[in-house]
């Protein structure tokens, strides 16, 4: 959180007859709540301008005539203020009854009955009969798009969705038209908003004026119960409050403003969730019997699964079979399907879909890194943002927002290297364009001044060199198009500013770095210790009583070529889908003699399998993700989606099975939080307090490696791939988010 | 979208002509709107483009605006006031006429689409009231008669001529009268360079550039004792020395033309009659302060006023008025003249600077106040026509010779323009503390038609109302406010013994639901409240309870509201229901008093 740089002198003030110390500029509706005083507002809300607006939070204030507004009135040295006087208590009570004339009162249908700010103000402080008997102004409902709905009668005009849509999301789709008493919020177009559909607008409302397209009129927040998770899609690990019914998920939001992203959420953590009862979900363990992939038991598909791979084996060797991991499953699932490659079968062929080169930053930065990697909340408060590539908005919404934000509170700056006009460009202080592809040169220039770069490219790097050269603070914030040596040089770089310096990788989905941190790579065990170094082997020998091997494996691409030319005779896929990013597109498994897929939906992968189990979901899971900067955080089962199991039961299956056919040791893990309590111990970095994340915070690892002589390292070219995924799309999840499907900007995007 | 070549010329200017490129947007839409009878989806487009807007951010600012349309208006646009002014002497009729003759009803067109009809609010010609204006020309006094007459000239495809000036605003000189600032009234071309300069034009500027510091300016006008004219009465010379000396920021000054207060029609002629005397003051306030660029924000009804002042700037830079290197001092001074679209609330001046930025005028928090915070976000200092009318007489013949005018603490001089039922409306220059009742009766003429007196309304439709026991006061800020009730802007509006005091607050209370911004709860919910509550009142189905209530909602708005728009529609209504409960009573029999039950057909 921001520093303690110097010790402020407090104000003293007294509110209600107590003592109050304030820092200085604490707003008075502040210092109230500091003493645990409500005093009521409708258009407050932290972080965003001031309105005054509302009038609800009128507080007497000694030697000052008129009732003021405690949201805009700043504490002052002996002020004494008075929240529950009979002139207080009376302004809210006639607000109230002025704010209810033109309301409809329609709580009995309306979403947020039970759980409306207005309800609530009103059962506090309002009236208990109305004198109002004049006609109600009325205006029919209107759809601004497939996700938000308006409903002009209730809204009292609080303005939080036009400020949070202007200043929140540099969006500005919301304006306020008309005016007087018949002012109305007014979307940017009559048919669809054209904006990003974050859905912010929706759970600022404090009334049931804006609503969500996929929840409306299902039903009553009291039937439901709140499950607070991560969310399943990008890497930036916001925290999300499922709203469950019957283990179905109604709605996705997190109105208590917990976690690293707070209110933040964008269209996918908001409703991206419809993908689990999607009626293409697989349901039933399927095996290959001739051209088609038949339902089976679950004991014939664990059982034929573990015979052939312990046939493999047999014949072929450990390295004949090879091991495909997931962006998006837990950390315990992605440490148990490398513990499965490397001590039950004992083969390095492990590695997963790397989407940015989280291997290069941890080894550039060895010994430094724990004190070197920035947390989604640090990069809210840095003084200045170096973003190099990616496009956050679209692929990185939190990050995005924490920039923004930073800027719009703190007057952070933003310099930004990029070969597109990213919308953060309106933000940015510098904005140097590289031709496509040319990030990496213009690091190689700001770190050692070489290389050929267009004048004009020069001047905008030398200036925002020296710009970053001013700051104290600094956020180094990259995506794949740096990578292994790059990351060097931008270290390099970064490590002569004059500033504190920190870095984050923007990864893709929603746990692409603890893929990696977990190991499931075929030259780094958890925690990116090499393989060829024997103390690290020893102690997960000592875990496992296995004898992992140490020549570095097969790579992903590598893995997938040598499946289709048959050199690989066995491949486990563990949710992914690589048939689709890698090898020869369109071959499939080509001469593979054996594949095993754990999958959600029909992938192109799961289509060519001989054996498929099916997988839980994000949602329907315990565990621990981590995030893009390596904050840990908890996923708690939220749905059930009946026939599924979660791949951390599917991989105990199957060590079980291999067991009983004599490969290996089963897994003798109960939960995953036996897993994770091991993680803790062996994985550097990883032993985080677990109370921590029992109360629903990011708890950032701190990671770092020995550099030990190795070589620099340096990724060939196509290894890392970015998904390129944008805000209406989750890789393959996107064409079973129906609701994502109807957006006409996802149609536009596409 | 493709624009008339004059239109795309005007709209170039327009968006380079401001520090920040929005605030050409309400002209836009206004000259927009002038060309293409309203304002289409393209055009909205078309600006949006030009300004680096989302459509959104236009549509929200124009929605705002009373005069902005987005349906097509007829080719005369005929806007009847039935403001208090208007409404005693007879606009309701006329409206009611308009409407049988031209058959359409407010905001409708005629199906061949030569006119459309509006009832609107106060359009500053309240001495010659019931006024009308069509598209931008002013009718004053209109009769019967009249009216029939110009529409037959509009619709035979003539133009009948409008009014030379405001009506009321030349008349012989009462010995009561003290001209200083409407000295060069009745003068022939009075708005022209050359007759100004024939009448002290430009000394006063000349002498504050060569022989006065920035600080002796502000201590003349703080010696003047003058105080605000737009209504407030805030001491100018106090206002002027809050701006910050060491600002890095550039600073401005803007001249509040928005005159819209019901019952107020005084700047609009001391425009039309001597815009350079208005040039003159702006610019001695900028240079007091240290600006170097300043502002006319004239009401978009004004539109001919705003051309007169427009030709006045072109003649002030031709011969080095305003523009660099002012007289060979090395100030350099710019002002540029900018049009508002319909809306009272933009008379206040942290609404009237974000209706500058091309925003909806909505106020803004205080503190900061504009002297340290105000347009664009730099020091600012924002006076009425009027108050910047009167510096050059101050710095001509000296601040304490000024404030002598006058009594103490209410220095010189001000127009007040008087209407309703008076003998002699019009606009009169009488020193500050003239006894109201003596003003009345003998410079206005009296009550006509052997009627008593029953109300007035001191300085517009904002402040409380006065019986006629109360008015034998001195007119200067403190005494009326002694008085219970306020001098404000001038604009006095005289009631007889037949006018109906509960539809006296029912049309005030119209007027500030119509033009409450809806940016606070109190006053959007309650104006609005009110106004149903006293239609139904007046139309004879109040309940004894009502009566109360009346009062009671416009004490809960009272000074609770973000801005003074709520107090201003909450101390009238008030001090009608204390004052004039009686008449509450005897409608709650079923029909209003004052009127023949035929008249209350239709009643609003």
């Amino acid at each position: 959180m921001s520093d303690t740089k110097t010790e402020q002198k407090l104000i003293s003030l007294k509110i209600n007859d107590r003592d109050v110390q304030v820092p200085p500029g604490t707003l008075l509706i502040e210092a109230t709540r500091r003493i645990g005083t409500e005093v009521p507002s409708f258009c407050y809300y932290p972080g965003l301008s001031l309105q005054a607006a509302c009038r609800m939070c009128l507080v007497e204030i000694e030697k000052t005539p008129k009732l003021q507004t405690a949201c805009t009135v700043v504490a002052t040295e002996g002020m004494v203020v008075r929240t529950n006087t009979e002139q207080v208590r009376n302004a809210r009570k006639y607000m109230l009854e002025f704010l209810l004339t033109n309301h409809p009162l329609d709580c009995p249908v309306c979403d947020k009955g039970g759980e409306c700010e207005l309800q609530d103000m009103v059962f506090r402080y309002g009236a208990d009969s109305s004198r109002f008997v004049e006609e109600k102004i009325h205006r029919p409902e209107e759809k601004w798009s497939e996700l938000v709905y308006y409903d002009a009668p209730r809204c009292i005009l609080c303005f939080r969705c036009v400020r949070v849509c202007d200043e929140g999301m540099d969006v500005k789709a919301l304006g306020v038209g008309m005016r007087g008493a018949n002012s109305v919020i007014i979307p940017n177009r009559e048919d669809h908003l054209e904006c990003e559909e974050c859905g912010m607008c929706i759970d600022i409302c404090p009334v049931g004026a804006l609503t969500s397209g996929t929840y409306r009129y299902k039903t009553r927040p009291w039937e439901m119960q709140y499950v607070p998770t991560t969310c399943a899609h990008c890497s930036n690990g916001c925290k999300v409050t499922l709203s469950v019914r019957n283990h179905e998920i109604m709605r996705a939001n997190n109105r208590d403003l917990s976690g690293i992203n707070k209110d933040f959420l964008c269209v996918k953590g908001r409703f991206g969730f419809d993908f689990i009862q999607h009626k293409e979900r697989i349901r039933q363990p399927l095996v290959r019997k001739g051209d088609m992939l038949l339902p089976v038991s679950w004991e014939e598909a664990a059982q034929a699964a573990a015979a052939k791979l312990k046939e493999i084996h047999a014949k072929n060797g450990p390295d004949s079979i090879g091991f495909i991991g997931s962006n998006r499953t837990s950390n315990e699932e992605n440490y148990l399907f490398q513990r499965l490659a490397r001590a039950t079968f004992g083969t390095n062929n492990v590695d997963h879909h790397r989407t940015v080169d989280y291997t290069g930053l941890i080894t550039a930065l060895g010994e430094n890194a724990a004190d070197s990697l920035l947390t989604m909340d640090q990069l809210y408060h840095s003084q200045a943002v170096l973003l190099v590539g990616n496009d956050p908005t679209n692929q990185n919404p939190l990050a995005a927002w924490q920039i923004r934000t930073g800027i719009r509170h703190f007057g952070a700056k933003l310099f930004l290297i990029n070969e597109n006009e990213v919308k953060l460009h309106r933000q940015a202080k510098v904005f140097a364009k590289v031709g496509k592809g040319q990030e990496a040169a213009a690091l190689r220039y700001l770190a050692h001044e070489e290389g050929q770069l267009p004048s004009s490219l020069v001047g905008q790097l030398v200036q925002l060199k020296a710009g970053l050269e001013a700051e104290s603070d600094v956020a180094i914030v990259f995506g794949a198009e740096v990578s292994g040596a790059a990351i060097a040089q931008l270290v390099a770089f970064g490590s002569r500013l004059p500033g504190k310096t920190r870095y984050m990788a923007l990864g893709d989905y929603a746990n692409s770095r603890g893929a990696a941190d977990m190991g499931v790579l075929p030259d780094r065990l958890p925690g990116y210790v090499h393989v060829d170094s024997a103390a690290n082997r020893e102690t997960f020998d000592n875990l496992w009583s296995s004898a992992i091997s140490s020549k570095p494996g097969l790579t992903a691409p590598q893995m997938v070529e040598a499946a289709q030319s048959g050199k690989l005779k066995a491949l486990y896929v563990m949710g992914a889908n690589p048939f689709a990013h890698f090898g020869t597109l369109g071959y499939g498994r080509g001469k593979l003699e054996f594949l095993v897929v754990q999958e959600m939906f029909m992938s192109d992968t799961a289509k060519a399998a001989d054996i498929v189990f099916p997988a839980a979901s994000a949602y329907e899971k315990d565990g621990t993700v981590t995030n893009t900067s390596g904050e840990i955080q908890l996923l708690r089962k939220g749905a059930e989606v009946m026939g599924t199991r979660t791949d951390f039961d599917l991989l105990r299956i199957i060590s079980h099975q291999l067991e009983r056919a004599g490969l290996g040791k089963a897994f003798h893990y109960k939960t995953p939080a036996a897993v994770f309590e091991e993680i803790r111990k062996a994985v550097p970095g990883y032993n985080v307090p677990s109370v921590g994340l029992l109360t629903g915070n990011a708890e950032p690892t701190r990671i770092q490696i020995a550099r030990n002589g190795h070589a620099p390292y340096d990724v060939p070219a196509g290894l890392i791939r970015s998904a390129q995924d944008t805000l209406f799309t989750s890789g393959t999840l996107t064409r079973f988010c129906t609701m994502m499907e109807s957006l006409q900007e996802a149609e536009a995007k596409s | 979208m493709e624009l008339s070549p004059q239109l795309a010329t005007r709209f170039d200017t327009l968006q380079n002509r401001y520090p920040f490129k929005r605030s050409a947007l309400i002209p836009m839409l206004m000259y927009g709107q002038d060309e293409y009878g309203f304002i289409s989806d393209e055009l909205i487009a078309e600006i949006a483009k030009r300004l680096e807007l989302r459509t959104v951010q236009v549509e929200e600012t124009l929605e705002y605006y009373s005069m902005l349309h987005r349906k097509p208006m007829g080719k005369h646009h005929v806007q009847i006031c039935t403001n208090v002014a208007c409404m005693l002497r007879g606009g309701n009729e006329l409206l009611d006429q308009a409407k049988k003759r031209l058959e359409i009803g407010h905001k409708q067109t005629t199906t061949d689409g030569v006119f459309s009809l509006e009832e609107v609010e106060c359009i500053g010609a309240c001495t010659g009231a019931p006024a009308m204006q069509v598209n931008y020309d002013f009718y004053e006094n209109v009769t019967a008669m009249k009216f029939d007459r110009i529409i037959e000239e509009l619709d035979a495809g003539n133009h009948p001529a409008p009014e030379p000036v405001t009506a009321g605003a030349l008349h012989p000189r009462d010995p009561a009268e003290t001209p200083v600032i409407s000295r060069r009234f009745g003068i022939k071309n009075s708005h022209k360079l050359e007759a100004y300069l024939q009448h002290d034009g430009y000394k006063a500027l000349e002498k504050a550039l060569k022989e006065m510091t920035p600080e002796s300016i502000i201590d003349e006008v703080k010696k003047s004792s003058l105080r605000g004219r737009g209504g407030a009465g805030f001491p100018t010379g106090m206002k002027w020395s809050f701006v910050p000396k060491d600002s890095p920021k550039p600073k401005y000054v803007i001249c509040n033309a928005d005159e819209s207060e019901p019952g107020t029609c005084k700047d609009r002629p001391l425009m039309e009659m001597d815009p350079h005397q208005m040039i003159e003051g702006i610019t001695i306030a900028g240079r007091a302060i240290g600006a170097a660029k300043g502002f006319i924000y004239i009401r978009g009804e004004y539109r001919y006023v705003l051309d007169i002042v427009q030709t006045a700037l072109d003649e002030a830079y031709s011969h080095n008025y305003l523009g660099n290197n002012i007289l060979g001092s090395g100030f350099n001074f710019d002002l540029i003249v900018h049009t508002g679209a319909g809306a009272y609330e933009c008379g206040e001046e942290s609404a009237l600077m974000e209706s500058l930025e091309g925003k909806r005028g909505y106020p803004r928090i205080k503190p900061p106040f504009p002297a340290v915070v105000g347009l664009y976000g730099c020091p600012t200092i924002i006076n009425n026509v009027e108050t910047l009318s009167t510096v050059p007489a101050i710095l001509l013949e000296g601040g304490e010779k000024y404030a002598s005018r006058g009594t103490p603490k209410n220095g010189g001089t001000r127009l007040l323009c008087v209407a309703g039922h008076v003998a002699k409306p019009g606009i009169y220059e009488i020193p500050l503390g003239m006894n109201m009742k003596k003003f009345i009766y003998e410079t206005a003429g009296g009550i006509p038609n052997g009627k008593k007196l029953k109300a007035v309304i001191p300085g517009g439709s904002s402040c409380p109302l006065l019986s006629a026991s109360e008015i034998d006061i001195p007119m200067d800020y403190d005494s009326v406010a002694k008085a219970g009730s306020m001098l404000g802007s001038g604009g006095m509006v005289v009631m007889d013994e037949d006018t109906c005091m509960v539809d006296m607050a029912r049309r005030i209370m119209h007027f500030y639901a119509h033009e409450s911004c809806g940016w606070c709860i109190p006053c959007r919910e309650g104006t609005t409240w009110l106004r149903k509550m006293l239609d139904r009142f007046h139309a004879g189905f109040g309940r004894p309870q009502d009566i109360d209530l009346v009062g009671d909602l416009a004490k809960n708005m009272l000074g609770r509201t973000f801005c003074p728009l709520g107090d201003a529609a909450a101390l009238p209504t008030i001090s009608i229901v204390q004052k004039w409960r009686n008449e509450f009573e005897q409608h709650l029999s079923g029909r209003c008093p004052f009127k023949s039950a035929e008249a209350l057909v239709g009643s609003r």
